[in-house]
């Protein structure tokens, strides 16, 4: 029996060597950490509409720029305090398309972290007009304009969420109204807000 | 005395001569022709890759370039690096591979049939994945991972596929022993097969933080499992081959495969150091990406080792030099994600453009050039057409410049970025300080965008022949 004569035996030993390793630092821990997950005392699940929201944030690819963990260091104190599994308990799957929780922890953070971001700037007319044309409230932000989320009507319905565009922004004629997407995204953006640790009387553990 | 002018000839070329190839062209016109097919699709998804690469880093100096959803900056990134990682990268590396197995087998490829379907399987995947993505349909996993299961499971039909139709070629070799090119090989083909699968099953990824432990695995795992050891597989047979002289050594190709195997797929944490994902996992993968320098060692030193003395062909190739960047940028570049994976250096650099500038050394300055090295070396051997040397040339040079001015302008402002937000001033600023790093990493990428459109054009310098008079591939038998 030798690797270099017998393939059975390589291939095997590569296939079911590499299963047992993906246990250790794949399956196995990502199973611990599920069964051991729950929500943050205080901590509210996310009604359907911040889910839709959820779901606008992941289409748009906001992840890719942004960031929801708050580390425990000193640089990272500006974002809240530092973030605990229990934070992340009520980020489910999205739907069949999407049967894990959608990845919201990020990787970069070319924009701010957004782990507190519903108590930051708690203004929906703030988040509207952020998400129409970043540069409109914030002059040097590189975001992008995410127009699409909002159309542009001649005399808005009585219930229309109307985002009042400084004039530079605004579209020549018309008015800038909030689409489901967008309005599902601010009501998601404004839940991101952290349960203070030990909020129901717990000692934090 | 003779005046120096006096010495030069007057015809002096203008760069140095490269050698041409000894004219042997493969009689088996359906193995060039599928190999061809495979590099134009793959070059193909090079080239719309890298375009948009480019044009999103033109959105960083000018985020109103255009207003348009389909291609907002948040959509289009991961188009990018899914093109070039599923479609470029991907096919190229099979393209080899169909050569370089059967050929290390002395038997013809099982099935042609077989490897046509993984083509367009995975050209398929490729196509509904961009438009999904850009169409707002996005799996939600972060990198590489955002293609949607249904489109991900023709990718991996299309590697099962390959996976099986190589192993039934290697099964029936002609040789005793297992060439080592096709335990690397046969690695990245069996370890993704698991990796995708596991990435996309949902049982144990049912809330934020399971997702994330999977994640780290994944994004890991998805280049170190399958870019890396697919390439380095092709440089043991490559390499010796192009050089003309045996690999140095094979028991270090053994050593570097094995502790590849270990070590790597245990260091997908690291990704995610400082995160409320277990730091016991953390630590273990910090532990390991260490250990990852003996891997690196023991496979770069096997190369430079078996290219030592052998300067002049190197030089005189225009193969050669690509692969001896490529071996270069392997030990560098991956030494870097080892440092990047220490607290100290994290700390730094984690979540700064310095990541991106890693992601790009390695996928682009590891990989990529191998596989140049690769295509250089095999098609003009495969249809007896040479490309322009003197493109050939500049191609070289403009991705290696290209790629170094990209990336030392992102590990440089990546550096500032990560202090900047150390020393806690307003998160602007890490925004403002990065406008002229963007700048010139949008130089640098038009430069590597520059030398793909030449190196497509070498590609189609080496098509194979439409004159030749079609020869019967010889029976399967006959060879076995």
């Amino acid at each position: 029996m030798s690797f270099h004569k017998n393939h059975w035996l390589l291939f095997s030993v590569i296939f079911f060597g590499y299963i047992a390793l993906s246990w250790i630092a794949g399956i196995g821990p990502a199973i611990w950490v599920q069964n051991h997950t729950h929500p943050l005392p205080g901590a509210e699940p996310m009604s359907p509409l911040q889910r839709h929201g959820l779901h606008v944030y992941i289409a748009e690819g906001c992840v890719a720029c942004h960031t929801q963990q708050v580390r425990p260091l000193q640089m990272d104190a500006v974002w809240g305090r530092p973030s605990a599994p229990g934070d992340y308990a009520y980020v489910k799957p999205l739907d069949v398309w999407h049967p894990y929780a959608p990845a919201v922890l990020g990787s970069e953070r070319t924009g701010p972290d957004l782990t507190s971001i519903g108590a930051r700037q708690p203004s929906e007319v703030w988040q509207y007009i952020h998400l129409y044309n970043p540069r409109a409230v914030s002059p040097e932000s590189i975001m992008p304009a995410h127009p699409w989320l909002f159309e542009v009507v001649a005399t808005p319905a009585a219930d229309a969420v109307v985002v009042p565009l400084p004039p530079a922004y605004a579209p020549p004629s018309g008015t800038v109204v909030a689409t489901a997407d967008a309005k599902a995204l601010v009501a998601y953006l404004l839940s991101l807000k952290q349960v203070p640790l030990g909020a129901a009387g717990g000692d934090g553990k | 005395m003779a005046e120096p002018s006096s010495l030069l000839s007057v015809d002096r070329p203008l760069v140095v001569g490269k050698a041409r190839i000894e004219s042997t062209i493969e009689s088996d016109t359906a193995w060039t022709r599928l190999i061809y097919v495979y590099l134009a699709c793959s070059t193909l998804w090079l080239l719309v890759g890298t375009l948009v690469g480019a044009y999103l880093s033109i959105k960083f100096t000018a985020p109103d370039v255009d207003h348009i959803h389909w291609l907002s900056f948040g959509r289009l990134r991961p188009v990018h690096t899914n093109t070039v990682f599923w479609g470029w990268t991907s096919l190229a590396m099979i393209a080899l591979v169909l050569y370089v197995v059967p050929k290390t087998s002395q038997r013809r490829l099982y099935s042609f049939p077989l490897a046509w379907t993984s083509l367009i399987l995975i050209n398929l995947a490729v196509i509904i994945g961009d438009l999904c993505l850009m169409g707002g349909i996005n799996n939600g996993g972060q990198e590489y991972r955002e293609y949607i299961w249904p489109v991900m499971a023709l990718f991996a039909a299309g590697v099962v596929l390959t996976a099986y139709n190589l192993i039934r070629t290697i099964a029936a070799r002609g040789v005793e022993e297992i060439y080592i090119s096709n335990w690397y090989i046969m690695g990245g083909f069996l370890w993704t097969s698991v990796l995708v699968t596991i990435a996309y099953l949902p049982f144990y990824q049912q809330n934020g933080i399971s997702e994330t432990v999977i994640q780290g695995y994944y994004m890991h795992n998805a280049v170190g499992m399958w870019f890396t050891p697919i390439v380095l597989g092709l440089i043991y047979y490559f390499l010796p081959k192009l050089l003309n002289k045996p690999i140095y050594s094979y028991s270090l190709g053994v050593l570097a495969f094995w502790t590849q195997m270990v070590f790597y797929t245990l260091i997908g944490g690291h990704h995610f150091v400082f995160s409320p994902t277990p730091w016991s996992l953390q630590t273990l993968a910090i532990i390991f990406s260490v250990g990852m320098l003996v891997t690196l060692a023991a496979g770069t030193g096997n190369f430079l080792l078996t290219m030592k003395g052998s300067s002049r062909t190197i030089a005189r190739s225009y193969s050669l030099p690509f692969i001896l960047a490529g071996v270069i940028g392997y030990f560098l570049w991956s030494a870097q994600g080892t440092l990047e994976a220490l607290r100290s250096l994290n700390l730094v650099w984690h979540f700064t453009n310095y990541t991106v500038a890693h992601s790009h050394l390695t996928m682009y300055g590891f990989v990529v050039f191998l596989i140049w090295g690769c295509i250089y070396g095999l098609m003009p051997r495969m249809t007896g057409r040479e490309p322009s040397h003197l493109l050939a040339g500049v191609h070289f040079w403009f991705a290696l410049l290209g790629y170094l001015i990209y990336t030392i302008a992102l590990m440089v402002g990546g550096t500032l970025q990560g202090v900047s937000w150390i020393l806690n001033a307003p998160f602007i600023e890490s925004v403002h300080l990065m406008e002229p790093f963007w700048l010139w990493r949008a130089v640098g990428g038009t430069m590597m965008f520059l030398s793909h459109l030449i190196f497509a054009y070498n590609l189609w310098r080496m098509r194979p022949s439409h004159r030749e008079r079609e020869v019967p591939a010889p029976q399967a038998e006959a060879l076995a």
